[in-house]
């Protein structure tokens, strides 16, 4: 465990500067009104592995923008790709975990989609992971 | 394909296991006894009640060859029963635990049974002669959390178990006097009893269902987050595969042959697994004909898709109840199922018949059509 932090702490720099350079690229792509992308970029690359709580908050802070940015739930899955579903369905649950109320209203409404397309198991599998935390 | 019977025996089962010569059944009924029956005609009819064990009987397994029954229960005991005349006569086995006994499995040669515990241990048992008495000798410190399942390698001499701390885990059981160095393949017996050979720790959450392959080559296991693990050569080169599921997780899976797998769990319908010619495993069905398999939309290989494609031509359109319609209902099963036995007959090479039981108390027989 011990190694585990001190690996940690090696690369939380990298980590930070990548989620910046995210944010970056997610701001530019929704000035482009390309909000699917902008939502696959802010998934990418999720410190999923990481225990550093700061992290996890730096990219959920990205990801929820990508989030907030969706208008058209339907036309959003279309065009994302099953491999994001699990990731997604984490920052869901993050998200819910907010209480803030245009913050649920947006994950409630993505999240009955995205039961539809992913089934039970893409919950059970969100829910179950206690290592690989958002 | 379908269910061929359906027999409701219980309120609820925990277990349960065949007669060598298929005619008979053993079950728990959720309590402390075992039941067995047979079959007269046309009527299943009770012949023994097993009364040894003061709590819930959580694994049972009948020998094929030498007709011997094995049981396990939370009591932390294990009785093996040798039909003596016309009665079920028990002895006792100490198991050493200070935790329930969770599941028991007799070894291919059927000299010794493994036992998997909450105590996080795992018990390996072996007749000794000399004292008329089943030993116990224990795999200790390995695990970190209870032992769910256990399942024997062809070669008698190696263990796969599965743990709620999430890993699946191969180890050596090889006991001098028990078992000769020739009996397995000469790298396998070579180790020493209770060496770990292998962790794979693939899945995150809790491990169920551990089983091998006929030949031994392939490992497989369902994790708690829908998810089965698939892993070829697990002695020199493992390598695994992972396949999502659209639906609740398995808790045990048995292996029909080489390329085909059947999982049962929380979905109360069996779901079939298939290898391609690459090896490639992936998600065909569920074997229920009743419930609306979904298709297509499911993650995993372009084959899956291929297969829901196939197989999925004569459902309705899916709506937006797509969750309501994979409940259980009308199916042969109405709740969790927990357990999957293979109904060999003496001779066969592959099983073409298996049989399930779960929370619903019934237990049901299965037969697998040619085509797949």
């Amino acid at each position: 465990m011990a190694t585990e932090g001190f690996v940690d702490d090696e690369n939380l720099e990298a980590i930070v500067t990548r989620i910046e350079q995210k944010s970056r690229k997610i701001e530019s792509l929704l000035k482009q009104s390309k909000p699917v992308e902008a939502l696959k970029t802010a998934l990418e690359g999720s410190p999923l592995k990481t225990r550093d709580e700061r992290c996890k908050s730096a990219n959920w802070i990205v990801v929820h923008r990508a989030i907030m940015a969706i208008k058209d739930v339907d036309a959003m899955f279309s065009s994302l790709d099953p491999e994001y579903y699990d990731t997604l369905m984490k920052y869901l649950y993050r998200g819910l975990a907010t209480g803030d109320r245009p913050t649920c209203d947006q994950c409630l409404k993505i999240h009955e989609k995205l039961t539809e397309k992913a089934g039970l198991g893409c919950i059970l599998r969100s829910l179950a992971d206690t290592v690989n935390t958002v | 394909m379908a269910a061929v019977a359906i027999h409701q025996f219980a309120q609820c089962i925990t277990c349960h296991t065949w007669s060598p010569d298929q005619s008979m059944v053993a079950f728990c009924p959720n309590n402390h006894e075992v039941h067995i029956y047979k079959l007269f005609g046309e009527k299943w009819e009770r012949v023994h009640v097993l009364q040894k064990h003061d709590q819930i009987v959580s694994g049972i397994d009948w020998s094929v060859r030498s007709n011997k029954i094995v049981t396990v229960s939370h009591d932390r005991n294990s009785y093996v029963w040798n039909q003596e005349a016309s009665e079920w006569v028990p002895t006792l086995v100490i198991l050493r635990l200070n935790r329930a006994a969770l599941c028991v499995q007799w070894s291919p040669k059927e000299n010794k049974f493994a036992v998997g515990s909450g105590a996080k241990t795992v018990c390996i048992c072996y007749y000794e002669k000399e004292n008329n008495w089943w030993v116990s000798k224990l795999i200790r410190k390995k695990h970190n959390s209870s032992v769910t399942s256990v399942a024997w390698h062809p070669n008698n001499i190696l263990l796969a178990t599965t743990s709620t701390d999430g890993k699946c885990r191969v180890f050596s059981t090889f006991i001098k006097g028990v078992d000769s160095r020739e009996s397995g393949a000469s790298s396998s017996s070579n180790l020493k009893f209770g060496e770990q050979i292998a962790q794979l720790d693939l899945s995150f959450t809790w491990a169920f269902g551990v089983r091998w392959s006929p030949s031994g080559n392939t490992l497989a296991y369902a994790g708690h987050n829908s998810m089965i693990y698939f892993i070829e050569d697990v002695g020199s080169s493992p390598s695994a595969q992972n396949v999502a599921l659209r639906d609740l997780p398995l808790r045990d899976i048995l292996f029909v042959s080489e390329k085909l797998v059947i999982g049962v769990g929380f979905d109360c319908n069996p779901m079939v697994f298939t290898a391609d010619e690459t090896g490639l495993w992936s998600f065909v069905k569920f074997l229920d004909e009743k419930k609306i398999a979904p298709s297509s939309s499911k993650y995993g290989s372009q084959f899956s898709e291929a297969f829901g494609k196939l197989y999925g031509q004569s459902k309705p359109a899916i709506n937006s109840d797509t969750v309501e319609s994979s409940r259980p209902r009308g199916g042969a099963h109405e709740n969790c199922i927990s357990c999957i036995v293979p109904l060999r007959k003496p001779g066969d090479t592959i099983v073409r018949r298996f049989s399930t039981s779960g929370l619903d108390g019934k237990v049901v027989i299965w037969e697998l059509d040619s085509n797949i």
